[in-house]
């Protein structure tokens, strides 16, 4: 008895060789399928306890709800390690990438009166939605969100197309493929404007590339801001 | 076999007995309930809460259900001198261990289903049906909850109650710490230091390999692959833990 009852303790140390073996494996899946945990070293408060607790997701909703108050009390320069916080602990939560990106390149720029300030806090939007899309490549969300604050707040039209080029490779709302026409034919790509048109006529957009296509066949332009350039409409 | 599952099934009508399990229940339902709280953010922020704190909940209060049942298993029998009558019939002490530990898994496994409904009805209440991620995980939750009660059963067949009530949420804090300890391996250029590392973190119950509720709850899938080799990695370690067990009540004066 005293003799077998030694194979048990031999055994249960034996197995210590194929679970070593095993965690090598499962340490490399980890990194493959981007399932590591990242080294969290601020802010402490109640989140870090809990990132040391194993409870990253709910640390990162913490700080969530801390964002929420903080924006509706208005301080949006307070919000920004707390993005950075939340997108360390959840990279993969596209959310924070995208809603952090607004934040610095609309509401923290609306807010602001020198122009040189301005441009710093667009630039940190679309820095950080950069970084975002490193994390996320995948998907059209944050390839289509930063498409759209060249398009729309930068009004620099050829990284708009080189993005929303990026996001309709991927599943995505029709949208995203209309916004493609639009900042083609302002980065003065008619033709690729023209044919994205008529890639949008089997959407729901339908209506809108019907008259695009029409507009951009007779007078050569269809998006207002464009008309405008070109003296086709007066600017309003 | 038939003797394992009579120690299985008296260890689990004894749990249920008792009123621990009942009141880890209810709190872990209201902490969950809780979450419908995030109802002011918007719809998709929600449901990850929901998600969050759910899996949080079902993990550490299994935790302390695996721990607390495994922990009165042994000592309890000691105390209440049941275990004379057990071991004086012909059961084996290697079938009062793994009929505690099958017993143990049974509640674990009660608690973890009864808290995981509750959590996806709560879901369904939202209109968000659970896909298969969210069941990849729990499952991996379970694994991890009887890895925590077999390596608690084990301690508690050769020390003291407090000691083992100390020692398992050590474990569990440290075994979730698994990440930053690789990260201090990895930088470390002694080679010895790097073997010995490597050494501890092997020992070391690695519960850190279960978490991938964090990729789940944003819509990430995870591999069956990944699901198998954890898996098999938790089997592994509760056979280790069990098999210690055995033999350190196999040497136990009683």
């Amino acid at each position: 008895m005293k003799n077998k009852n030694w194979v048990n303790l031999f055994i249960a140390i034996l197995l210590y060789i194929p679970m070593g073996f095993l965690q090598v494996n499962i340490d490399y899946r980890r990194k493959l399928e981007d399932l590591e945990a990242r080294l969290l070293l601020m802010p402490g408060q109640v989140a870090g306890s809990l990132v040391l607790g194993g409870f990253r997701g709910v640390a990162a909703d913490l700080l969530w709800l801390n964002i929420e108050d903080l924006w509706h009390h208005g301080h949006t320069h307070k919000l920004l390690p707390l993005f950075e916080s939340v997108a360390w602990l959840q990279p993969r939560y596209i959310t924070v990438w995208a809603v952090g990106g607004w934040h610095m390149a609309y509401n923290i720029y609306a807010t602001l009166e020198d122009e040189k300030e301005k441009k710093y806090w667009y630039e940190q939007g679309v820095s950080f939605l950069k970084k975002g899309i490193a994390y996320n490549p995948e998907q059209y969300d944050l390839y289509f969100e930063l498409g759209w604050t060249y398009y729309n707040k930068g009004e620099d039209y050829s990284n708009a197309v080189k993005y929303l080029e990026k996001a309709v490779k991927f599943p995505a709302p029709d949208y995203v493929k209309s916004l493609l026409a639009h900042a083609y034919e302002n980065n003065e790509q008619v033709d690729e404007a023209v044919q994205q048109w008529t890639k949008v006529l089997d959407t729901g957009f339908k209506p809108i590339a019907q008259r695009a296509l029409i507009s951009l066949k007779t007078d050569g332009a269809f998006t207002p801001k464009r008309r405008t350039r070109l003296g086709l409409d007066k600017e309003t | 076999m038939g003797k394992v599952w009579v120690i299985a099934s008296n260890t689990f009508r004894e749990a249920l007995r008792k009123k621990t399990l009942y009141i880890l229940l209810v709190v872990a339902l209201v902490a969950i309930g809780t979450s419908r709280f995030f109802s002011f953010l918007a719809a998709q922020d929600e449901l990850k809460m929901i998600k969050d704190v759910s899996f949080a909940t079902i993990e550490f209060f299994g935790a302390i259900l695996a721990i607390f049942t495994a922990i009165g298993a042994v000592s309890g029998e000691i105390e209440k001198k049941t275990i004379y009558t057990l071991l004086s019939k012909p059961i084996t002490r290697r079938n009062f261990i793994l009929g505690k530990f099958v017993g143990q898994s049974l509640i674990i496994l009660l608690n973890a289903v009864l808290i995981s409904l509750f959590f996806i009805g709560l879901l369904i209440s939202k209109k968000a049906v659970p896909d298969i991620e969210i069941y990849k995980s729990l499952l991996l939750i379970y694994v991890e909850l009887l890895m925590i009660g077999s390596i608690t059963l084990a301690v508690a067949t050769f020390a003291t109650d407090a000691f083992n009530i100390i020692f398992s949420f050590f474990l569990f804090i440290v075994g979730n710490l698994t990440v930053y300890f690789k990260q201090l391996v990895d930088r470390t250029e002694n080679i010895v230091f790097k073997g010995l590392g490597e050494m501890v973190r092997t020992v070391i119950p690695n519960y850190e390999n279960f978490n991938i509720r964090d990729q789940v709850v944003v819509g990430v899938s995870v591999s069956w692959k990944y699901i198998g080799q954890t898996t098999l990695y938790g089997l592994i370690y509760i056979t280790i833990a069990v098999l210690i067990g055995i033999y350190f009540f196999q040497k136990r004066e009683v």
